[in-house]
């Protein structure tokens, strides 16, 4: 039926409108894009291939510029994304940096060589430029080192920065693998992409018992695709089989399309490594497309949040996801820092980022107490020599690692209360190293 | 070559009415949210930029109505009815009402008789502002959602057998049965036996018995996957079946209002020459009032319920891709044109889940973009729009 109702006169150029409706879409949507936007010229594709982070040494240039001398008091920095998307997460970072500076004060009083200590904090508002602002002027403040940032894409652009200060980057939750080559003051307390990826597989193959994997990306997510990747090769090389990759764009809503189609593969086990805003929609949708229990949703470090059970509601539950650290861990270093978190703010730490924050601080305040000097230069190189440091959420060494530690991952299983302990994996359990120092695999739990 | 074959490999063609189904279900909100376009278009020349902020709200209006009616995330009243359902969907589209007025009031009224550029970064600017200033006063972290159990029809769906699959697949199932039952049982026997084992963690013994569980269960469940794929299934999910009797409804509310009252028949008339109905006695203002009411109460009710039935987590910039898709829809329909943002809304759900049956669910956003420079090389003023060229 045509009705005609309105006479319409054209606009004269509908393709320039529609041009201009598509910027005006792009120029807000990169604001709010949070994570892995904006990444430098040095940084290519996400490294899919595991266990070379040992070799990446030659594309870690040694900034140049001198950095920054201690003054009266030694000042270190944190960006933090205190606002914006990340916010539970950031807040949690500063929380567990502010954690580990009242502590470190306390067995410290004197300082370090007579001089205080100070953690400044400064906002990301969850955008890479605001933190890269963030951090160039805690450096022009005096700042020796800068910690942080809990995502990929905002610590991509502080890293930047401060190459160019010659201010080591203690990097918090960052994962994405080639982040560390942009430079030698590059470091993190977390394990990389192309580690989780593989401790997914394999725990979807051996203890799931999983053999037919479909694959859920976020293209627009350089964390997503790498993640994916990672996950495949790893499933692939123990013996699954892939059946089908489907796509789709942070803050699409509908995916009854993708999952019709991945149903119809039948795969017996789904890993969808995007974040969890889009994560808690994709497994309602997918349970009311008919995709059963039977069929487990796994997931990367992108779905810590307490909100995923919000958003994915019962439809989530019994799920797995590789995470960083767990409150119900029954290791001695867990329970201690719990007591002193909820003595502090009396609550749980609600994300990873917690306990992550505070083991960034930590060792930065360790390293910088056995550096030679007080400068930016000697912390960098002292943070470049720290062997076997005890965080609380693994043992974490970056001596001949460039940057990246071999650290353990927990998989947690998503329940009604929360996230469950399920597994930990060591490193060398995963992928076995051949160079580079082995650190000891004696922390185990339950 | 090699894309040709993949294409032909990719292709499940069982899969087709289920996507069908799927397009028209995503075209139909495209298409509500398209008639706000494109009625402010017909009457005022204005591309509204602002409704995608408008639709916004309109989520954050079922969300807090969902909170008011007790689905708060810490806690769930047990069940739910479609009464409240009405409810959100009657506070979201006041609401955006309300603010689509007032949009209008204070911020494109005044401009009306400047040049229309200057109307239309104003436009963007609310767009902005919304999007932005939302920001201050919206819950937006954790991005919050609207809860599943507010749904009452959610997990509901009804199956359609298109085609039923050979019954040889059936005894195939079912001879597995046996075999899956006994090793499932042995392993809960030895872990009944074992009450602190953790499941993933088992001595040699236990993990043995789990890994023949394992194994058993996995061919029982390809067996029955194969069932499940072997005929050709349409289901279709109570939830959205509701969502477009809904857009139905609405849009058969709307052409009433269009066709058939006074104020419709003043609407086209100030569409068809605003300066003439004025002097013919038409009250302009109300009139172009009368549009934004219909257009913003049209994108709440598609924001509702796309934030109830889909669950997708809520920010200020909720509406920005909605807004850009149906905006496409209405410029591909023929913008100013009723039917045609409707038509427009449908072919882009078709076209959007057709690439992604093929199996290039990468290329799903581009098509909408492919599809409408196609259209409008051919025809520049929209698929149902007059090519007219307009004299400046």
């Amino acid at each position: 039926m045509r009705v005609k109702t309105m006479r319409r006169i054209p606009y004269l150029n509908f393709s320039a409108l529609a041009a201009l409706a598509v910027l005006a879409g792009c120029g807000c949507g990169n604001n709010a894009g949070t994570t892995d936007t904006g990444t430098t010229g040095t940084t290519t594709t996400t490294g899919t291939t595991a266990g070379t982070t040992g070799t990446t040494a030659a594309k870690r240039p040694m900034p140049t510029a001198p950095g920054n001398t201690a003054g009266d008091k030694i000042i270190l920095g944190m960006v933090a994304s205190l606002n914006g998307d990340l916010k539970p997460w950031g807040e949690d970072c500063k929380k567990g940096g502010e954690l580990a500076m009242e502590e470190f004060k306390k067995a410290n009083p004197n300082g370090i060589g007579g001089k205080p200590v100070q953690l400044v904090v400064s906002d990301s508002n969850s955008a890479a430029e605001q933190g890269k602002s963030a951090a160039e002027k805690l450096i022009s403040d005096g700042s020796l080192a800068i910690i942080g940032e809990v995502a990929s894409g905002i610590t991509a652009q502080i890293a930047n920065a401060a190459f160019e200060k010659g201010i080591p980057v203690v990097a918090v939750g960052a994962t994405r693998t080639d982040l560390t080559d942009i430079g030698a003051n590059v470091f993190r307390v977390c394990y990389t992409d192309d580690f989780q990826g593989p401790v997914m597989a394999k725990f979807a193959y051996e203890e799931l018992g999983k053999k037919r994997v479909g694959l859920i990306t976020d293209q627009k997510q350089p964390y997503s695709t790498g993640l994916s990747n990672s996950f495949r090769d790893f499933f692939v090389k123990l013996g699954g089989t892939v059946v089908d990759e489907e796509f789709y764009n942070s803050k699409d809503t509908q995916f009854s399309g993708q999952l019709t189609n991945l149903k119809a593969k039948q795969p017996d086990v789904i890993f969808m490594s995007g974040y969890f805003t889009e994560t808690g929609p994709l497994a309602r949708q997918a349970r009311e497309q008919g995709i059963g229990k039977d069929v487990e949703l796994l997931g990367g470090d992108g779905w810590d949040s307490s909100e995923i059970l919000t958003t994915g509601g019962d439809a989530i539950l019994g799920s797995f996801f590789c995470n960083h650290y767990n409150n119900k861990e029954t290791r001695p270093e867990v329970g201690a820092f719990l007591n002193k978190w909820k003595a502090k703010y009396h609550s749980e730490p609600g994300t990873t980022m917690g306990a992550l924050g505070y083991d960034a601080t930590m060792m930065t305040l360790e390293a910088l107490k056995t550096a030679a000097s007080l400068d930016s230069k000697a912390l960098r190189d002292s943070i470049d020599n720290v062997e076997n440091f005890p965080g609380v959420s693994g043992k974490i060494t970056l001596k001949g690692m460039g940057g990246n530690p071999h650290k353990r991952a927990l998989v947690v299983k998503l329940t009604k209360q929360g996230q469950a302990f399920a597994k930990a994996y060591e490193w060398e359990q995963v992928i076995p190293t051949s160079g580079g120092p082995s650190t000891t695999s004696t922390t185990q739990s339950q | 070559m090699t894309i040709a074959l993949h294409l032909v490999a990719g292709v499940e063609f069982n899969t087709l009415p289920q996507q069908l189904v799927n397009g028209v279900l995503l075209g139909a909100i495209y298409a509500l949210i398209a008639l706000g376009y494109t009625m402010v278009y017909g009457v005022l020349r204005l591309i509204n930029f602002a409704h995608g902020e408008v639709y916004m709200l309109g989520a954050y209006v079922a969300l807090f109505t969902s909170y008011f009616l007790g689905f708060r995330p810490d806690q769930y009243p047990t069940g739910s009815t479609v009464a409240n359902l009405l409810i959100m969907l009657l506070a979201s589209m006041v609401v955006c009402s309300l603010v689509g007025v007032a949009i209008e009031r204070f911020a494109y009224r005044p401009m009306r008789g400047h040049s229309r550029i200057a109307s239309l970064i104003t436009a963007i600017g609310v767009s902005l502002l919304l999007q932005y200033g939302g920001a201050l006063f919206l819950p937006t972290s954790p991005p919050p959602s609207i809860s599943e159990k507010v749904n009452p029809y959610y997990g509901q769906s009804k199956t359609f057998a298109l085609a039923k699959p050979s019954p040889a697949l059936a005894q195939e199932a079912e001879k597995l049965r046996p075999a899956t039952e006994s090793a499932k049982a042995s392993y809960q026997a030895w872990l009944s036996t074992h009450p602190d084992a953790n499941e993933f963690e088992l001595p040699a013994d236990g993990k043995a018995l789990k890994t023949t569980a394992q194994d058993t269960e996995r061919k029982y469940q390809d067996a029955k996957h194969k069932l499940d794929t072997g005929g050709v299934n349409l289901i279709i999910q109570t939830g959205q079946a509701v969502m477009l009797i809904a857009t139905v409804v609405l849009m058969g509310i709307l052409t009433y209002l269009v066709l058939f009252t006074k104020a419709g028949r003043a609407m086209r008339a100030v569409a068809h020459a605003f300066d003439s109905a004025a002097l013919m006695g038409v009250n302009v203002n109300s009139i172009v009032t009368f549009t934004f009411v219909l257009g913003s109460a049209l994108a709440g009710a598609g924001a509702m319920m796309t934030a109830t039935f889909l669950g997708t987590p809520l920010s200020t910039f909720y509406g920005l891709a909605p807004g850009v898709k149906a905006f496409v829809a209405a410029v591909l329909g023929g913008i100013g044109n009723i039917p045609g943002a409707v038509l427009g809304g449908l072919l882009m759900g078709l076209a959007e889940n057709t690439v992604v049956w093929l199996g290039y669910s990468n290329y799903r956003d581009a098509i909408a973009f492919i599809v409408l420079i196609i259209v409008l090389l051919f025809k520049p003023g929209g698929l149902m729009g007059s090519s007219k060229v307009e004299k400046v």
